[in-house]
């Protein structure tokens, strides 16, 4: 423990960059990955039981967006026009492609129906380079069941921020 | 002369971190033309560090605001800037600062001791054009072992030194300023020179260890039992005392 007021100006601007530095470095790395994979959301968490046995509630999934040539098996994720919450469903059409949009039809593995009644009003089908986000290319199990705590439970959120900050803050060396 | 925070004396970071804090008090304090702090190299690493936030902080401001695809082209080369000057802050903390604490000059305006402007000095380091001292110390612990080492660089010569920290912790955890700065009065003959009355032969006190050199002491015990075998008195071997 060392008491913040007794720090010369230079420590405590040492300080908060260590801080800084924790924080920054963890959206750059999540950021070059975005840049890599060339998907806005590189990592996601399932968070719907609708591909069950495939994936489970709380998985987490990696996804490659740079082959754009999706073909009817993938598992591709999408965001809803409108919406911001992404969506984890097989490929079960495709149409167009070559010079035109390709243009997608998905379906969860354990959903009765396809997917047109989840798409924005008007939309029957998904654009590829506009809606999908990219493809999965491999899980961890359950490992992302952390992240539907803390948007179940948003304060979460903030105890743990907060213990991060002070952790960095408080420790020297 | 002692301080007013107390550490728990087990915790060698707390001993440690005390002490490099308690080092600049004192060279810049000298009696006799006291050191000026460079900040050089504090300042060049959270320049480094800070412009790194920056840019990750600018991204962020217009990842949120414009989103992902407005954004796409500026992204590769802000991550590749941003991890580019992690590198070379880090290189900075390991290879350039390697744990100074203290770095700072005595200028030649103030220089009393004829003896000091014919000093060889060294150019290669450059944050200051002063012709007197120019003095770094970097300050190391060796894990559960609590010995301070000292790197003290003085105008290019370097010099090891180091000292337990039961010599300026009293047995409560305060740090005790004067026998410290008797020990860099004593150790290094420019702070010497800058504050004589701190300069203190050294006399075995039994907290310093690392005078002790087991041949002598052999010798002192021979001359014990040589004197115990004659029927002389055995007061005789202290004679060998040091300093």
């Amino acid at each position: 423990m060392l008491n913040l007021s007794s720090l010369q100006p230079r420590q405590l601007a040492a300080q908060i960059l260590n801080f800084a530095l924790v924080l920054s470095t963890a959206f750059m790395l999540w950021k070059g990955l975005s840049v890599a994979t060339d998907s806005p959301s590189p990592i996601v968490v399932v968070l719907s039981g609708s591909m069950e046995p495939a994936f489970q509630r709380g998985d987490l999934l990696f996804l490659w967006n740079r082959g754009q040539d999706t073909q009817v098996g993938e598992v591709v994720v999408y965001n809803v026009r409108g919406k911001d919450i992404p969506i984890v469903h097989r490929v079960v059409r495709r149409f167009g492609g070559g010079t035109g949009p390709l243009r997608l039809l998905t379906k969860g593995d354990n959903n009765a129906a396809d997917d047109t009644e989840l798409y924005a009003r008007g939309q029957s089908f998904l654009n590829r380079q506009e809606d999908v986000i990219g493809s999965v290319v491999g899980y961890i199990p359950f490992v992302g069941y952390v992240t539907i705590l803390l948007s179940e439970y948003p304060w979460l959120k903030t105890v743990m921020l907060g213990l991060m900050g002070l952790t960095v803050v408080l420790q020297r060396e | 002369m002692t301080s007013s925070t107390k550490v728990p004396v087990y915790s060698l970071s707390d001993l440690k971190n005390t002490t490099d804090d308690a080092l600049p008090v004192y060279l810049t304090t000298l009696p006799n033309e006291p050191f000026k702090q460079s900040h050089y190299l504090a300042d060049v690493r959270l320049v480094l560090g800070y412009t790194a936030v920056a840019i990750a902080g600018v991204l962020f401001y217009f990842d949120w605001t414009l989103g992902w695809e407005n954004t796409k082209a500026y992204t590769g080369p802000a991550v590749l800037a941003y991890f580019l000057l992690n590198g070379v802050f880090t290189y900075w903390i390991w290879a350039v600062e390697k744990g100074t604490v203290f770095a700072g000059s005595r200028g030649k305006n103030q220089v009393t001791s004829p003896r000091q402007s014919y000093r060889p000095r060294s150019t290669s380091t450059g944050w200051t054009d002063s012709a007197g001292n120019k003095i770094t110390m970097a300050s190391k612990t060796k894990d559960h072992i609590p010995i301070y080492h000292l790197t003290v660089s003085v105008d290019g010569r370097k010099l090891d030194i180091k000292a337990p920290f039961t010599q300026w912790f009293s047995a409560d955890g305060y740090f005790v300023a004067k026998p410290f700065q008797q020990w860099l009065a004593s150790e290094i003959s420019v702070i010497g020179e800058a504050d004589p009355n701190n300069v203190v032969e050294e006399i075995g006190r039994g907290n310093v260890v690392d005078g002790v050199r087991p041949e002598k002491v052999q010798g002192v015990l021979d001359q014990i039992r040589k004197g115990a075998t004659t029927g002389s008195s055995p007061g005789s071997g202290k004679a060998r005392r040091r300093g």
